[in-house]
């Protein structure tokens, strides 16, 4: 009953605290918030549209302009410039005008009509990995497309059937089934890591900010003064209000992404809080951990600020963790975001059972009892250090 | 006083307050480790990290209900591949399911009962692929993989049926129109390749803020009134003076750090290089300048050392996709791409990609050179605004510190008299 008492105390002491310095509100909400519109509305629409592509049409004839004019009904791509010759195009490149271009050279028709089988190349640029890709698929759709058209023709004029066509033209079909995710859409892909990595970002300078500057302003003593001196009162009185304004943040955005943006997930609703809850709890316990570990508020920021940043490669998402190098595999387990991740495309995105990801929830729940090896060191320093600028 | 005087006394002044930032950075841990380790260490993390630049052996369970010669080819072709590996051979689609689940395999292929029955009675065969669509990367090795396969069995299958002559006919009846594929810049697609010199700019720019915002920090700590720069120090009364004497003191190290950045670490992870030095140099001093004008008008902002973390850490992910090497440029909303002129990264890694990793040269990039020069001069012009702002700001509560230790004394002397 006392130690409920003086947790209420400290909690009030806290919100006052919150209050009063403005790097709080705009850390715990504005910041996180906008993060989330940021990455929310930077990739509206999934995909990347209309990226510019060139042409190089030496040939000029109605082949490979209908060819071009197919090409440009694309909806990733659009035909915004036309080259004399591939090195104007290649030029336009390094420019940054077009991230790639198709190239018809002379004769291809002729050659086309008589049956010479004339070639064609598409080029595309790699610095930009996304359009790349993604140009590559449209690109390399239209070159097949103009070789399909040829056979087809002939075979029309020869009495076959559609079918028959179909058939001869590909006789095995790869029927792709895209799960969880049909439009390939990048925003529900990145989007749901890189927001609650940034909010773990958050979540880890701002616990380890608020417990050195208790150091900083000198008010240290006092604290765990209204705590009788048990620092496991005085951390939860403390840290209590801020959990409760993570998990608000946390969930508004699961709320704002998932059903008014409507992102996939196949987990059940309950998944999102549980993850939720984790998602927060083992990032202040990283961020107490990060203290107690370094008790001056600069190296702990330091150490949160950095492991936040690498936590964003590490999780795997971008270039997966499987084909990193062993000891860097070994490493990631280290990351809370990690865990997350796993958590999340386990249960959430492909919504199979949690039992699935228990390690990387015990993990999560690890990294929640690491305060546990530091409070010593965290009440030694907080009745003993003084804080040098 | 001459004139030459008075540049000489505040060329000294440069040199003095040179001296007491650089004491200052060399003393200070804090801003040791985002000056030296950081530039020098993350870099090679996460070069480190993207060494393998590419997606092999994705592991792929295999369905086949059809276990025929063709279907048996099918996987086997799959598996040669560099970029698939089969890992398991399930009995039916939810065993399949159940490995996903366990991340043993990131995809299935499907192959139906009448794969080969169908093929053989000329109609389409079909194979389904499912991916797990939580990696991009895995999604595409997947999909292709079996995209080639299905391509490479199907001309054999052409060319059975159509009972040509000879292979020149066979080749010409199977791809009248020949086409070919070509990745230049980053032939092999890497990521590494890719994210790095964009992330190499970024680091760049973010350590010099944060080590010039933690520094403004301490000196506003360290100051008895809370004021940026010291009141009353007649060397620090030119905004000028400070701006270019702490400028000076983070070129010099960055002239360093810099060419670790751009020429060290991508020679020594081999990644596309092909700048000359000239071109670097050029693009780099207008980016660095930019930088640390950018990160001394930041560092004013600040009130607290730290806060500048707070502010400037989680801003570097945001910045990153602004240079729009992760998202196309062209479909970054008109909105942000404003947002974007703000800060000198998104010039610095556009040039830097495009010189680096596409051989332009300094024409080909002439606008973002510009604008770089244009960051450096406005910001330089704000930089010293702000520091003629804090040295007003100082004054102001030098005086009115002084006002009210005069008001004590005259208070605590009427109280003797009384």
């Amino acid at each position: 009953m006392k130690h409920l008492r003086q947790i209420y105390h400290i909690m009030l002491r806290e919100l006052s605290i919150l209050r009063n310095n403005y790097i709080y509100p705009f850390c715990m909400v504005v910041f996180p918030l906008g993060v989330m519109i940021f990455f929310t509305s930077l990739m509206e629409d999934g995909l990347p549209t209309e990226m510019p592509i060139g042409i190089v049409d030496v040939d000029n004839t109605t082949t490979t302009r209908a060819l071009i004019r197919r090409l440009d009904a694309f909806q990733m791509s659009r035909i915004t410039h036309s080259y004399a010759s591939v090195a104007e195009a290649r030029k336009a490149i390094q420019n940054n005008e077009i991230y790639g271009f198709l190239y018809f050279p002379k004769g291809t028709t002729e050659k086309l009509l008589a049956s010479r089988q004339p070639k064609i190349s598409y080029y595309y640029s790699y610095t930009t990995l996304a359009a790349g890709a993604l140009l590559m698929r449209d690109l390399k759709t239209i070159s097949t497309l103009g070789s399909a058209a040829v056979g087809q023709a002939t075979m029309r004029a020869k009495g076959f059937t559609p079918e028959q066509i179909q058939t001869f033209l590909q006789p095995i079909k790869i029927d792709l089934h895209q799960i969880a995710n049909p439009w390939t859409s990048y925003n529900s892909y990145l989007s749901t890591m890189i927001v609650p990595g940034m909010m773990m970002l958050f979540i880890f300078l701002i616990t380890a900010y608020s417990l050195g500057t208790e150091l900083k302003f000198n008010s240290s003593k006092q604290w765990l003064e209204m705590a009788d001196n048990n620092i496991t009162v005085a951390l939860i009185g403390k840290l209590l209000p801020q959990t409760i304004i993570w998990l608000a943040v946390v969930y508004s955005y699961q709320y704002y992404v998932f059903f008014h943006l409507g992102f996939p997930h196949l987990g059940s609703p309950w998944m999102l809080v549980l993850l939720g809850l984790m998602q927060v709890l083992a990032s202040q316990g990283f961020g107490v951990f990060a203290f107690g570990l370094l008790p001056s508020l600069r190296m702990s920021m330091s150490v949160c600020s950095l492991w936040a940043v690498l936590s964003i490669s590490m999780a795997g998402s971008a270039f997966p963790v499987m084909d990193m190098d062993r000891p860097l595999q070994s490493l990631s387990w280290l990351f809370p975001l990690r865990h997350y991740y796993m958590i999340y495309q386990t249960c959430v995105f492909n919504g199979f059972p949690l039992i699935e990801s228990w390690f990387h929830f015990a993990a999560l729940a690890g990294f929640l009892l690491l305060p546990w090896m530091v409070v010593k060191k965290i009440k030694n320093a907080m009745l003993t250090y003084v804080y040098i600028p | 006083m001459s004139i030459f005087h008075k540049i000489y006394e505040d060329l000294q002044h440069v040199c003095y307050i040179w001296r007491r930032e650089m004491q200052q950075v060399v003393k200070d841990e804090g801003i040791l480790i985002f000056f030296l380790v950081v530039p020098i260490a993350y870099p090679l993390l996460y070069s480190w990290i993207y060494n393998n630049e590419t997606v092999h052996e994705v592991p792929v369970c295999v369905v086949d209900m059809s276990n025929t010669g063709l279907s048996r080819e099918f996987v086997h072709k799959c598996d040669a591949s560099p970029d698939v590996r089969i890992a398991y051979y399930a009995q039916d689609l939810d065993e399949g399911i159940s490995l996903v689940s366990r991340q043993l395999v990131k995809g299935i292929y499907f192959i139906p009962p009448d794969f080969e029955t169908n093929i053989l009675r000329m109609k389409q065969g079909v194979i389904s692929v499912y991916c797990d669509m939580s990696l991009m990367l895995t999604y595409k090795a997947i999909y292709q993989t079996s995209m080639l396969v299905s391509m490479d069995m199907g001309k054999a299958i052409q060319t059975k049926l159509s009972g040509l002559y000879t292979s020149r006919e066979e080749a010409i009846s199977t791809k009248p129109l020949e086409y070919e594929d070509v990745p230049i810049f980053n032939p092999k697609g890497g990521y590494g390749s890719f994210v790095l010199p964009a992330v190499l700019m970024l680091i760049l720019q973010q350590t010099l803020v944060l080590g010039i915002g933690l520094s403004a920090g301490t000196a506003r700590e360290e100051n008895p009134l809370g004021a940026l720069v010291p009141v009353g120090d007649k060397r620090y009364e030119s905004s000028f003076a400070i701006v270019l004497g702490k400028a000076l003191v983070y070129f010099m190290i960055y002239a360093v750090m810099g060419a670790w950045l751009v020429a060290g670490v991508p020679r020594l992870f081999h990644f596309p290089q092909l700048a000359t030095w000239q071109s670097l140099l050029t693009i780099m001093l207008p980016y660095t300048l930019a930088c640390i004008f950018f990160g001394i008008v930041v560092s004013c902002l600040v009130k607290y050392r730290e806060n500048v973390m707070l502010i400037m850490v989680f801003a570097s992910v945001p910045m990153l996709f602004l240079t729009g090497i992760s998202w196309p440029q062209n479909n970054i909303p008109g909105w942000l791409q404003g947002v974007s002129w703000i800060f000198p990264s998104t010039f610095g890694a556009r040039a830097y990609v495009r010189v680096n990793s596409m051989g332009a040269t300094l024409h080909d990039v002439l606008t973002e050179y510009r604008i770089l020069w244009i960051h450096a001069g406005a910001y330089f012009l704000l930089a010293v605004a702000v520091y003629r702002y804090q040295i007003l700001r100082g004054r102001h509560y030098a005086k009115e510190r002084l006002m009210f230790l005069k008001r004590n004394k005259e208070a605590r002397q009427e109280e003797g008299v009384g």
